[in-house]
């Protein structure tokens, strides 16, 4: 029994799942299920189609190299068995399956590092320009606490008495 | 005893099927591929065969597609989606199942010792 990997997704394939197809050239094309498949038939490029591995690997968003990718491998030479050899395998499995997890998640938060920042200066700007939507501008000049803080307006004396006279 | 349909109904019955037996002898994007990638056979010359259109001789390799003469083939080097699949051609090399294990995030398939020198 082999685990195989998807030629469209990069996914595993487990007994009893997907399609193989054979081509007339004896090219094997293993599908994980029939979305795989059918975006095959349609030619569709894997490298394009942004939610398969092929294409998550070329644009950075997961992790390239890492010295964990190198003990998953194809081995075409089939091992005497050996129990210990076994259950030391089985343990390493767990042990660098965790590694990789914890590799990954450190790469994903890597590349979301600047995202706060950035939505934060976003939202600033836009509060500063839609203002008008939250409170009405002539509420907003009247009372000046629902203001900005950068915007503040000072009400000098003089100009009162000045107009005093007027309205008389 | 059963009609026998008309041709036109048969036609119609027949035609999804033949139809699917045309996608299936198109060549894939890497069989393509692979034929600019040997120089040392040399292209075989065509052979000639009469079910095809100009029995077989006039043929474009991008496209995996055979013409009836040499006019209608030019013709078709012309066109924007012969041009697209020569810039395709040379490019990178196509998808393969190679490349997938590689993104699912294995290493390089292990072969074990070499047990015959050549």
């Amino acid at each position: 029994m082999r685990l195989e990997k998807c030629w469209f997704c990069s996914s595993t394939v487990y007994p009893g799942h997907g399609i193989q197809f054979v081509r007339n050239d004896a090219k094997v094309f293993r599908f994980c299920r029939s979305k795989c498949h059918k975006n095959f038939k349609m030619k569709r490029n894997p490298r394009k189609v942004k939610w398969t591995k092929a294409y998550r690997r070329l644009n950075g968003k997961d992790m390239t190299q890492d010295s964990t990718f190198e003990f998953e491998r194809k081995r075409n030479r089939p091992e005497r068995y050996d129990r210990n050899l076994a259950e030391n395998t089985l343990k390493a499995i767990k042990k660098i399956d965790k590694i990789r997890v914890a590799r990954e998640e450190r790469h994903h938060s890597q590349r979301m590092s600047g995202k706060r920042s950035k939505e934060m200066k976003e939202a600033a700007v836009e509060l500063e320009q839609g203002i008008h939507m939250v409170k009405a501008p002539s509420v907003l000049a009247e009372d000046q606490s629902l203001t900005l803080p950068k915007i503040q307006v000072r009400v000098s004396q003089p100009q009162t008495e000045k107009n005093q006279p007027m309205e008389e | 005893m059963g009609k026998c349909p008309n041709r036109k109904v048969r036609k119609r019955r027949y035609s999804h099927k033949t139809a699917r037996l045309a996608k299936l002898l198109r060549k894939g994007d890497d069989a393509v591929y692979d034929e600019f990638q040997k120089p040392e056979s040399e292209k075989n010359p065509l052979p000639f065969d009469e079910d095809l259109p100009g029995m077989g001789q006039f043929y474009c390799l991008h496209c995996d597609r055979y013409f009836a003469n040499v006019s209608v083939r030019d013709e078709h080097f012309k066109t924007k989606r012969h041009r697209k699949r020569v810039k395709e051609m040379m490019g990178s090399k196509p998808h393969t199942q190679l490349d997938a294990d590689l993104a699912a995030g294995m290493g390089m398939p292990d072969n074990g010792p070499k047990l015959m020198s050549m």
